[in-house]
């Protein structure tokens, strides 16, 4: 459904150019969740900010049910990893993430619906009224992630969403993550810099080489379907799998 | 004890000006001014003089603020339209406002027109300067969530770059306030029958000395009420962004 073919990005500046990403081919079926992970500075962001039509890529292309895509997909929704910064300070909770479905021309009742249900469904029910910067910052990304399931997406990306939140909230956050991929059968691309929480999140992992970035390796996780922070992170496999990626990213560093 | 502190400093002065005042004819007594001021400014002037004036002002503030937004917007958001305008924008900043009265006699008249637009051509370049640069600075992630999300035109501009760039935007105007009071006083001293700065100078031609006092504690008056006014106004639009500490940031 999500096909990334031969991209590739050179940021051009006069009288110099970076070539942040080489070539990069993977896709993602309907319904699937994808982790990337990658050494630091190898591009993550710039491939999530090209899948998601941010910034137009070099070479190769992006397709979404076989489209190219060159700008922001209408059935697309983003988390960034900047909470503080993706949620307008002077709104409520609440018109956080109603604004996107009043643009989509949503009827007023759906909407009511859609907010309540989402907010709720991440366990903000009752922040409703409050201001993103009266909450934590694990709550303000729960907001954001209410407002992409808000949206009711075809497509979810999600941009290390949770580098920026303490070990506990991180873990809750990524079972709250499996739970609505499950629940709403969200395609779902997850970039990350950390290893356990890919192998712990991904049916997937794509593991990315250093800046001049390719593909490095495509790797099945052949854990249980039904994830738990403390059996899966357990199991011998789970240690093999993150081993083999650990030692993968190593290399690639060189 | 509040009231004290906030009351205190000013009875002091009033005390000190009644000690310094003592018989000399350029500068009454506080009570002979507050006299002139009640017998001055608590009749026909007031409708006469003060109530035009401060329409005058609010009437060049509001279309300094109106303009300097409407034309900051599009130039904050075009890197290529600032690069053109900003050296020339920042030109016409640069000269004092008061010496364009002359050329704006000589093209509008004497009349209120000629006092508003005075007015405006002051007040309107730190609105203007300000928004471009509030919108400018405006924060990259939320412009891209406002791509992602499809909101694009008005409400783009009404719910992220107005509201985004109001903590810069709200400052410039609050320039202007103090620019405007200043321009709404002197394009009435050039050329003018009626207005505060017309009759401040009038008493003093007139050797009315208690009376061109009161006229200045009227000015200053005015513009403290006015900054008052408009501190509440800045902290209600501006509650999430006290709120949110980024003023302290």
């Amino acid at each position: 459904m999500l096909e990334i073919a031969q991209l590739s990005k050179t940021y051009e500046s006069p009288g110099r150019s970076v070539e942040a990403i080489r070539s990069l081919t993977f896709d993602v079926a309907a319904g699937e969740l994808v982790c990337v992970v990658g050494p630091s500075g190898c591009g993550k962001t710039t491939l999530l900010r090209a899948v998601a039509g941010l910034l137009p890529a070099s070479g190769g292309e992006v397709r979404l049910d076989g489209v190219p895509v060159t700008g922001p997909p209408p059935r697309m929704a983003v988390v960034f990893q900047e909470y503080g910064r993706s949620l307008f300070p002077w709104m409520t909770v609440w018109q956080n993430v109603e604004l996107p479905l009043k643009e989509k021309k949503v009827p007023a009742p759906r909407r009511r619906e859609l907010v309540t249900q989402s907010l709720e469904s991440v366990g903000l029910g009752d922040a409703a009224r409050a201001h993103p910067w009266q909450l934590s910052g694990g709550m303000q990304q729960r907001v954001a992630i209410a407002r992409a399931v808000a949206y009711e997406p075809q497509v979810m990306l999600m941009d290390e969403p949770f580098a920026a939140v303490d070990a506990q909230t991180r873990a809750d956050l990524e079972d709250l993550i499996l739970r609505l991929w499950r629940d709403l059968e969200v395609t779902t691309l997850f970039v990350t810099h950390d290893i356990d929480e890919a192998v712990y999140l991904g049916q997937r992992v794509i593991v990315l080489s250093s800046s001049p970035t390719v593909v490095m390796e495509d790797l099945k996780i052949d854990l249980p379907p039904e994830r738990d922070q403390l059996g899966t992170r357990s199991l011998p496999r789970f240690g093999e799998l993150r081993g083999h990626v650990y030692s993968r990213i190593q290399a690639a560093r060189g | 004890m509040k009231a004290v502190r906030l009351l205190g400093l000013p009875v002091l002065l009033v005390l000190l000006w009644w000690a310094v005042s003592g018989g000399s004819f350029y500068l009454p007594s506080p009570d002979r001014v507050a006299v002139a001021f009640a017998e001055t400014w608590f009749s026909d002037r007031l409708t006469g003089d003060v109530l035009p004036s401060v329409g005058r002002l609010l009437a060049g503030y509001a279309l300094a603020a109106l303009l300097g937004g409407w034309l900051g917007v599009p130039i904050g958001l075009s890197p290529r339209l600032r690069a053109t305008l900003e050296p020339v924008l920042e030109f016409f900043r640069a000269i004092p406002p008061p010496v364009l009265v002359p050329l704006i006699m000589l093209l509008a008249g004497i009349d209120t027109p000629m006092k508003v637009l005075v007015i405006v051509s002051g007040c309107v370049w730190p609105v203007l300067l300000n928004t471009v640069e509030g919108v400018r600075a405006l924060d990259e992630v939320l412009a891209d969530t406002c791509r992602m999300y499809g909101i694009r035109g008005w409400p783009r501009v009404r719910g992220f770059v107005l509201r985004g760039a109001s903590p810069q935007i709200m400052a410039g105007l609050r320039q202007a306030l103090s620019i405007g009071i200043i321009l709404m006083v002197i394009s009435e001293m050039f050329a003018s029958s009626s207005g505060l700065g017309f009759t401040i100078v009038l008493f003093q031609r007139q050797f009315q000395i208690a009376e061109m006092w009161s006229g200045i504690l009227l000015l200053g008056l005015l513009g403290l009420g006015l900054s008052l006014l408009f501190r509440r106004l800045e902290r209600w639009v501006l509650s999430w962004y006290y709120g949110s500490g980024a003023a302290r940031a």
